[in-house]
């Protein structure tokens, strides 16, 4: 029993929103990492705590033990693990550097879309180009999905992870139930 | 609808930026020194250029960063984008006229 056993799913009996192609995610510990990637202090402390290389290419992911972190910024980084105490994994930085480490699991739900037609509704519901020559497994934007703010990686051949705020969630997650209608 | 390219995250649709108006306009060392109307115009004025503008905008669906852009205000045309801090490229007058 951890800190997440008080968390409510927005989705509590919304379970008719979901099939085979969209699925929501279980709760997955976040944490806000911000820090200046050209000090090698800061770098150290990440690997070392981590055990994980901070992604410093626009738009992409990178993979450690356990966890990932997913570019969000010059200096700004999520990193995503199934341990609920990552953030105390980065609770102790060396002395005087200068990052922010900040525990934002509560703040968005992962929902996953998959399938043959996964990317013809991301297209109907984002301006952003998917296609594969342009993006593919290892990337992630910042970007709208249907109009409220949404993190979308992509985790493999035809499979996105969306990072949506807890509040929007029930919304989006109505609005692509919806969108895959037209491809059952 | 623009296509603008962020420094970092590379080229996105308007929708994810936010507009900051005219760039370097610089804050007076000495507020204080200021008349009634000079500090007026640091606070509001704003030129209202026909052709090359240099405007700030905000990434504020993406990577939440502030950047400079060179735009034509007649064709819409963005001619640079440029981090804050960096120095505004010259451009060359027959660009200019486009
Ligand atoms: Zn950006």
């Amino acid at each position: 029993m951890g800190k997440f056993e008080h968390w409510h799913s927005p989705f509590e009996g919304q379970e008719n929103l979901f099939s085979d192609a969209l699925k929501a995610q279980p709760f997955t510990a976040q944490v806000n990492l911000r820090g200046n990637p050209d000090d090698g202090v800061f770098n150290g402390w990440v690997k070392d705590s981590l055990d994980l290389e901070l992604p410093l290419e626009p738009n992409r992911i990178s993979e450690g033990k356990g966890c990932k972190a997913l570019w969000l910024g010059p200096d700004e980084w999520l990193v995503i693990g199934s341990d609920e105490g990552l953030a105390s994994d980065l609770s102790s930085p060396p002395d005087g550097l200068h990052s922010a480490v900040t525990d934002v699991s509560a703040n968005r739900v992962i929902l996953e879309l998959s399938g043959p037609h996964a990317r013809d509704v991301l297209s109907k519901s984002c301006e952003l180009d998917f296609h594969p020559r342009v993006f593919g497994t290892g990337m992630v934007v910042q970007t709208l999905l249907a109009k409220s703010q949404a993190i979308i990686e992509q985790v493999g051949g035809d499979r996105y992870h969306l990072y949506v705020r807890n509040s929007f969630a029930r919304y989006v997650a109505e609005w692509l139930s919806d969108a895959l209608l037209e491809f059952q | 609808m623009l296509l603008i390219k962020c420094p970092w995250c590379g080229e996105r649709p308007e929708t994810e930026f936010h507009y900051g108006g005219e760039a370097h306009i610089e804050r007076p060392e000495n507020p204080e020194a200021l008349s009634d109307e000079e500090w007026a115009n640091f606070l509001f004025m704003r030129s209202n250029v026909k052709g090359l503008f240099r405007e700030r905008w905000h990434h504020s669906n993406g990577c939440r960063r502030w950047f400079n852009v060179l735009r034509n205000t007649v064709s819409h045309d963005i001619l640079a984008v440029y981090r804050m801090g960096e120095k505004p490229p010259v451009i060359e007058p027959a660009e200019e006229n486009r």
